[in-house]
């Protein structure tokens, strides 16, 4: 107990000071956020060695002296699996890390020379960076607290294209036999339930990523649990609400409505108080150019999934005060990750590209004044870029490994500027090969932009 | 809009000729788009003639010009007949005269290219420093131009040689997925950093000096006239140090720019720290009146330093990295003081 009372206070007095940082890396499944952590950790453990941070200007002026990973505050949460990770990229041949299935945390200290002598607190600093790893699956639970039942029920249906329509058609049929006011028997509803988890887990594998609950995809410790036993009603409106609310509690719509407060309250809410309340940087990684290959309608919902998520989140500027009791998220990134996957010269428009994806939360962020800046970014580059000479033409190239192992030299083709006309995706659509990592030595991971994105997250602290 | 270009999938053996690759064939139907694709951009080759019609029309003094080269011509030929009539009539004396005559011709000519020649490398220098802050702070990195080649520009023009270790420390940090903001963000620390620092260790130490001289000058017309010399001299090497020569048109030019930059440009900055001046100034001359017509001319020089930095500086400073007076102003009170010291040790 005392020592939990002196790690806490510990902490209160680094937030005082301005000396910890939460950095929230935020994004729904496979955007990259293991390894985006794993490369962090990388290149600041090899900072001021062989880790190029020509971008991080505490780096590039050789001030940064690297950091350690320390013993997390929460010792009832498993520690982020960087070791592993960095096996899997050292194995031969080398794979991307596993995908990551429950909460992590890690806590590094970085140590940094001050730009200026302090006078009695000498030239040396630390900076304590919290990060948390979970599966980007869970993320979409948080939007769930600002719904009801009945709000939430009509969102899921009305939200679904043609395209995810068809993977909720055969659980509709099967919904469409009961009525809201029956009585539906234990086993039945669990039935129902797994198959509504099945919907979604081929939505997903079609590469929609605007699916709700999250813990449906991946249940963790809950699995077989009742609370994961509901769907949202079909059928239903706000009109209906009266005559909902006055039957009794054994009908169908009581019960699964029991089960979504309870969902909501035991499952949402903790997930969201412990972690993810108090941030005060945030990046948000976006696969782009696994949306563009997926097509316009899961591109859309990408675009969806994303704008509902960051409403989630406090943002705001900061003051000692709020620092100290109510963090708020006073600087972001956005980052379109695997940018290692097109040529250099694309970068450009896969920035806009994500700009105009992220349109909307951007908005909100501006009136918010909190500053955003956009990136393309690969946290562990797979493919070094070539010029190939074809046609008489010098052609930009890239030259990998796929996942297979086979080598190859590719033009992966254009990121467009803008999203095309869905008749393009007829037409000819997009292709972005999946690269296998570079074999891992002892020096740093290679990376793209890492540097500039840390300078933005916390260049500022590092002074 | 045009169709993005679909991938394209190359083998490994060297140059991929296109007849023995299918997919390059395949990728020959698309040619009429890639003619609009973003690696072609040319439609903002039209600007220079929009700029020019905006500008100011530049004055040329034909005039002037005509009236100077008919006088050095015609006297080159005046020179040249007496000097043939004097040849062949005897007369020496005449003819040493012309000779003279032609020597001073030949040394006003030179003198004359050798100006308008540096007159040209100050305007180059100033193309450069546009281009660099238009692509590249911009951030609408023209496509055409690559940043390494405006970056190779830069290091010749400072006259720094392949392998000096500035330029290839640049050159290891640089990566070929860097945009043209983060290429000048990484030149200005690799290849002008160091300048600057060396820049500013002139501008305190001129200024410094300025300022002692002009403590124990005794006459008005001495200190305008060190005030002159020393500023001419710092603006001269910090040119230098940014690599650009000055001869005297150009020097002139510069000298005028950095002044029209303090009347004008930095008239707020003026507000703010011409306050500060005063209160030192009115400092020192309360310790003695000398010591503060010293801090006074030395300041003066050291803005005009910091400015002459800003205007030569070819790449501009990022906003927290401007060299401010502030930090300038105590060690040129310093320097001052220690004079005051020794002299009232006497």
């Amino acid at each position: 107990m005392r020592r939990q009372l002196t790690h806490e206070f510990q902490n209160l007095i680094d937030r005082g000071r301005d000396r910890q940082l939460r950095l929230a890396v935020t994004g729904l499944s496979r955007a990259g956020k293991t390894a985006f952590l794993t490369s962090l950790v990388n290149q600041l453990r090899h900072a001021g060695i062989d880790a190029r941070l020509d971008l991080l200007k505490s780096a590039r002026e050789e001030r940064l002296l690297g950091a350690q990973r320390v013993s997390q505050p929460d010792l009832g949460i498993p520690r982020f699996p960087y070791d592993e990770a960095m096996t899997s990229l050292e194995a031969s041949p080398p794979q991307w890390p596993e995908p990551t299935r429950g909460i992590s945390e890690l806590r590094l200290q970085l140590r940094y020379k001050t730009r200026r002598a302090r006078g009695l607190l000498g030239d040396t600093a630390t900076l304590t960076l919290d990060l948390i790893d979970y599966p980007g699956e869970w993320l979409l639970d948080l939007p769930l607290l600002e719904h009801d039942f009945l709000s939430w029920s009509e969102a899921q249906l009305k939200g679904m294209g043609p395209a995810r329509q068809q993977y909720a058609q055969a659980w509709q049929d099967a919904v469409a036999k009961h009525s809201a006011d029956e009585t539906v028997e234990e086993s039945r509803l669990a039935e129902l339930a797994a198959h509504y988890a099945d919907s979604l887990r081929q939505a997903r594998e079609a590469g929609f990523s605007h699916l709700q609950p999250g813990r449906f995809l991946l249940p963790g410790e809950l699995q077989g649990a009742p609370v994961l036993q509901f769907f949202p009603l079909p059928g239903v409106g706000e009109d209906d609400r009266q005559a909902l609310e006055a039957l009794p509690a054994s009908s169908l719509y009581q019960v699964l409505k029991k089960r979504f407060r309870f969902y909501q309250q035991h499952v949402v809410k903790p997930f969201y108080r412990e972690y993810f309340r108090r941030f005060d940087r945030q990046i948000v990684l976006v696969d782009v150019l696994g949306a563009l290959n997926a097509g316009p309608e899961r591109f859309e919902d990408l675009s969806q999934a994303l704008a509902t998520l960051m409403r989630s989140f406090n943002y705001g500027k900061r003051s000692l005060m709020n620092r100290l009791f109510s963090p708020r998220i006073d600087r972001l990134a956005i980052a379109a990750t695997k940018a290692d996957h097109v040529t250099p010269d694309q970068h450009a428009n896969l920035v806009t590209l994500l700009e105009s994806l992220l349109a909307e939360p951007i908005k909100d962020l501006r009136f918010a004044n909190v500053p955003v800046r956009a990136f393309s970014l690969a946290s562990i580059r797979a493919t070094e870029p070539r010029e190939v000479e074809s046609d008489g033409k010098r052609q930009a190239a890239l030259r990998g490994h796929g996942l297979d192992g086979e080598p190859l030299l590719v033009y992966p083709g254009d990121v467009p500027a803008k999203l095309p006309e869905p008749e393009f995706w007829r037409r000819q659509g997009f292709a972005f090969t999946p690269f296998r990592p570079a074999p891992a030595g002892p020096e740093a991971l290679p990376h793209i932009r890492m540097d500039a994105a840390l300078e933005w997250l916390m260049g500022d602290k590092l002074r | 809009m045009s169709d993005p270009r679909p991938g394209q999938r190359f083998t490994f053996d060297e140059p991929p000729t296109p007849a023995e690759d299918a997919s390059l064939q395949a990728a020959r139907a698309y040619l009429p788009t890639q003619a609009s694709d973003p690696y072609t951009a040319a439609d903002d080759h039209d600007s220079p003639a929009l700029d020019a019609a905006i500008k100011p029309p530049r004055k040329r003094r034909w005039g002037l010009m005509a009236v100077l080269g008919g006088t050095l011509g015609l006297g080159t030929i005046e020179a040249a007949q007496s000097l043939y009539i004097s040849t062949l009539g005897g007369d020496w004396l005449a003819g040493a005269w012309s000779l003279v005559g032609l020597l001073a011709v030949g040394l006003g000519a030179k003198a004359l290219c050798r100006e308008l020649w540096r007159l040209r490398k100050l305007r180059r220098h100033a193309r450069l420093r546009q281009q660099l802050d238009d692509e590249w702070v911009g951030g609408e990195a023209a496509t055409d131009s690559n940043p390494m080649t405006l970056a190779d520009e830069l290091r010749s023009q400072m006259g720094l040689s392949k392998d000096h270790p500035h330029w290839q420390s640049f050159l290891h940090a640089h990566q070929t997925h860097h945009t043209a903001q983060e290429t000048r963000e990484l030149i200005a620390h690799y290849l002008l950093h160091p300048r600057d620092q060396a820049a500013r260790r002139l501008v305190t130490r001129m200024s410094g000096e300025t300022a002692v001289m002009v403590a124990v000058s005794p006459l008005t017309l001495v200190d305008m006239a060190l005030m002159a010399w020393r500023n001419i001299a710092m603006l001269d090497r910090i040119a230098a140090l940014y690599g650009l020569q000055l001869g005297y048109a150009s020097r002139l030019r510069l000298f005028r720019e950095v002044l029209r930059n303090m009347a004008f440009a930095g008239a707020s900055e003026m507000v703010s720290d011409a306050g500060m001046d005063l209160l030192s100034m009115n400092l020192a001359a309360k310790l003695s009146t000398r010591a503060g017509q010293g801090l006074g001319a030395g300041l003066l020089t050291a803005r005009l330093g910091l400015r002459a930095m800003r205007t030569t500086r070819p790449v501009a400073f990022e906003r927290d990295e401007q060299p401010k007076l502030a930090d300038l102003r105590r060690e040129v009170w310093q320097q001052l003081r220690r004079l005051d010291d020794s002299a009232e040790k006497r």
